[in-house]
């Protein structure tokens, strides 16, 4: 192996995630570990969260200004898209800290960099499940439907999420790791972007005029789509669809990012 | 035989100064703007390990043995250079990074054990070894925050030796846990080597790299300044530290402030070597042979009978002689302005192997003051001494016979 000014990126791909995955591995459990380590309640908290949040919400939403829902009962209509959201928000959040936060690891040890960024992502896909299950309970409780057909549709709806997580998480990481404004605005764009996506009200009250607009934030249509085929057993709507390219560009530019960046993290961290 | 890390002109650039480093440049990938505030902490160094062998690298802080290191595991890319590394290595930087506090010791085995590039399998083999050399087998299932700092250490140690790499690299790690540990580490990097690893060593510690290494680096400011064997390497080392202090001489006081104001410079010390018996400059030395202290003098004005002293100390400060012209009852001429003076001060050497610094100095007939002195102005390695330990060499014979016994 040579490592010259040149052929570094070539050869840094020697070892790439999927060689080193047994880090990974390792490093998601730690990360899952660690987080939940002298708890009382431990993983109970990635229920409590949502779960909270969603509880104030319909309080707010159902008892000081309405908010039509049709039939769905809003603490439902909010929780369904409450849960994806915090699993979309919490794991950009740790994704743009993870290089920062283990500085003393960038700096002292090689291992392939995005490690750090793509396990934050996988440890929060638990806290994801968690919650998920209480989902069910809710939905089962309200007395809805659970297995349907259109659950067939919740695999790619979830993997586009996952898509535009992890696009965003490595090129914020990356960035963040030159200029720590990155994870202020991050924190920043995640509080409007919430407004910005429909998890406290129905697509259907945002005027006409802004849909176009409204949709280019890859998020909603994702939400949207977890709404149709969870409550409404219909699939996914057009916009979902028409974010797939836009995922993917995102995807492929994080990534793209995070690459060119990676040679020079131990450097400028 | 390949070597197992082949070094060429490698160089490694930082950037001065806070500012906020540029993105830009870093996608573009091309020259920054010359006029930016560098610092070169590693400049055209080359050099090899074979498999088996040791080489020390040292020098003092800030003279690039780190980033080195850094560029030999990868963690960060040369500006220029080219690195050829043949094998598995493991580094060992920082014992224990990746270690979280929160996690089991056991825990944290395997996770620094897959940092370290072992697969989970082979941790599972050596887990046994890993956590028996560490000696921590009763707090194994403790939060390794809990553990003392030589605890910590030695897990951390222990982890990386047992990679059971092709070249290992260590950091300053000796310096840490007791001597008992010290021992085991050292058995522990010569088990290694005798299996082909190659080892490289970071460190200030002259013992270790004496003890460890066959070869030594001397790293000066980002510059490869000497390579050789290990003996001379400390010497080398020493060389330049003295060099750096002399330089920093006449600012800053060494001994409490005032031995500095008592120099005059009337007569100036300008060279000082050792010389054996054959005109040859030396720094290694034989063990009993006799050698050349050669000071090169010059006065400034005029001078009488000045007094010339030297001394000679272990590293640690502990006086193995010392002695001036007057004791030795050595008459010494007048020293006329602007004339100087070579002076060869003859002297057995029967000590045991270690390295030794000699320190001189040239006062005034009266002993009211210095006009010039050197503390370690130079260090030298004795060699092929007998076995003993302790300093001189008693030249120790043993005798038995049989006698009556005794009443």
């Amino acid at each position: 192996m040579t490592i010259t000014d040149r052929a570094y990126a070539k050869a840094a791909p020697r070892v790439n995630i999927w060689t080193a995955r047994e880090l990974l591995w390792a490093w998601t459990t730690r990360t899952i570990r660690a987080r939940y380590k002298q708890s009382i309640l431990g993983g109970l908290w990635a229920i409590i969260q949502p779960a909270a949040r969603a509880v104030i919400l319909t309080i707010i939403f159902t008892r000081f200004i309405q908010i039509d829902t049709g039939n769905t009962p809003y603490i439902v209509f909010s929780y369904v898209a409450m849960v994806p959201w915090m699993f979309f928000s919490s794991a950009l959040t740790d994704m743009v800290e993870s290089l920062v936060h283990n500085m003393n690891l960038v700096t002292k040890i090689f291992f392939p960099r995005e490690i750090l960024p793509v396990a934050a992502l996988l440890a929060r896909f638990l806290d994801f499940a968690i919650a998920a299950v209480l989902l069910v309970v809710l939905m089962l409780l309200y007395r809805l439907p659970v297995l349907t057909v259109s659950l067939v549709y919740l695999p790619i709806v979830f993997l586009l999420q996952f898509a535009l997580t992890l696009g965003l998480g490595l090129a914020g990481a990356a960035i963040n790791v030159f200029y720590r404004d990155i994870s202020h605005l991050f924190t920043f764009a995640i509080q409007i972007l919430f407004y910005a996506t429909p998890i406290i009200y129905p697509v259907s009250r945002v005027p006409e005029s802004y849909q176009a607009l409204y949709f280019l934030n890859p998020m909603a249509a994702i939400i949207e789509a977890y709404r149709s085929i969870l409550l409404y057993q219909t699939p996914p709507d057009i916009t979902l669809y028409a974010s797939i390219p836009v995922v993917l560009l995102i995807l492929i530019l994080g990534y793209w990012i995070f690459k060119r960046l990676e040679a020079f993290f131990a450097d400028v961290i | 035989m390949q070597p197992a890390i082949l070094v060429k002109n490698l160089a490694k650039r930082y950037r001065l100064g806070g500012k906020l480093p540029p993105i830009w440049p870093m996608f573009r990938r091309d020259e920054d703007k010359p006029s930016e505030n560098y610092h070169w902490a590693v400049n055209d160094v080359n050099f090899e390990v074979n498999p088996g062998e040791a080489l020390g690298i040292i020098g003092p802080n800030g003279a690039g043995k780190t980033t080195i290191l850094k560029l030999l595991s990868k963690v960060t890319r040369p500006t220029s250079g080219q690195i050829h590394v043949n094998g598995r290595f493991s580094a060992l930087i920082e014992l224990g990074a990746g270690f979280h506090p929160d996690l089991t010791g056991r825990e944290n085995v395997y996770l620094n054990g897959i940092i370290l590039g072992m697969k989970r399998t082979e941790i599972e083999q050596r887990f046994d070894q890993i956590v028996e050399f560490a000696g921590i087998g009763r707090y194994l299932d403790t939060p390794v925050k809990r553990y003392s700092s030589g605890m910590y250490a030695r897990l951390g140690f222990s982890i990386a030796a047992h990679v059971d790499p092709d070249i290992l690299l260590v950091d300053e790690v000796l310096a840490v846990g007791d001597y008992a540990f010290q021992v085991k580490c050292h058995a522990r990097m010569d088990e290694l080597r005798s299996r082909g690893t190659a080892l490289i060593l970071v460190s200030h510690n002259m013992d270790a790299v004496r003890r460890v290494c066959d070869r030594g680096l001397v790293m000066y400011r980002g510059e490869a300044i000497f390579q050789g064997s290990s003996a001379e390497s400390v010497v080398a080392y020493s060389d330049a530290i003295r060099e750096a202090a002399r330089d920093a001489q006449n600012a800053v006081p060494t001994e409490g402030g005032l031995a500095q104001r008592v120099m005059t410079f009337d007569v100036e010390i300008k060279n000082v070597f050792l010389m054996n018996e054959n005109g040859e400059r030396i720094s290694v030395v034989p063990s009993g042979s006799r050698v050349f202290v050669v000071l090169e003098i010059c006065s400034a004005k005029d001078v009488h009978s000045p007094i010339i002293a030297l001394a000679i100390r272990t590293p640690d400060g502990q006086r193995v002689y010392a002695s001036t012209t007057k004791w030795l009852e050595q008459e010494t001429p007048d020293f006329v302005a602007g004339e100087c003076w070579r002076v060869e001060y003859a002297l057995d050497l029967p000590l045991l192997n270690g390295s030794y610094d000699l320190s001189v100095n040239i006062g005034s007939s009266d002993f009211k003051h210095y006009y010039d002195r050197i503390e370690n102005a130079l260090s030298f390695e004795i060699v092929n001494s007998v076995n003993a330990k302790g300093i001189v060499d008693l030249d120790a014979e043993v005798n038995f016979r049989k006698m009556e016994p005794v009443q």
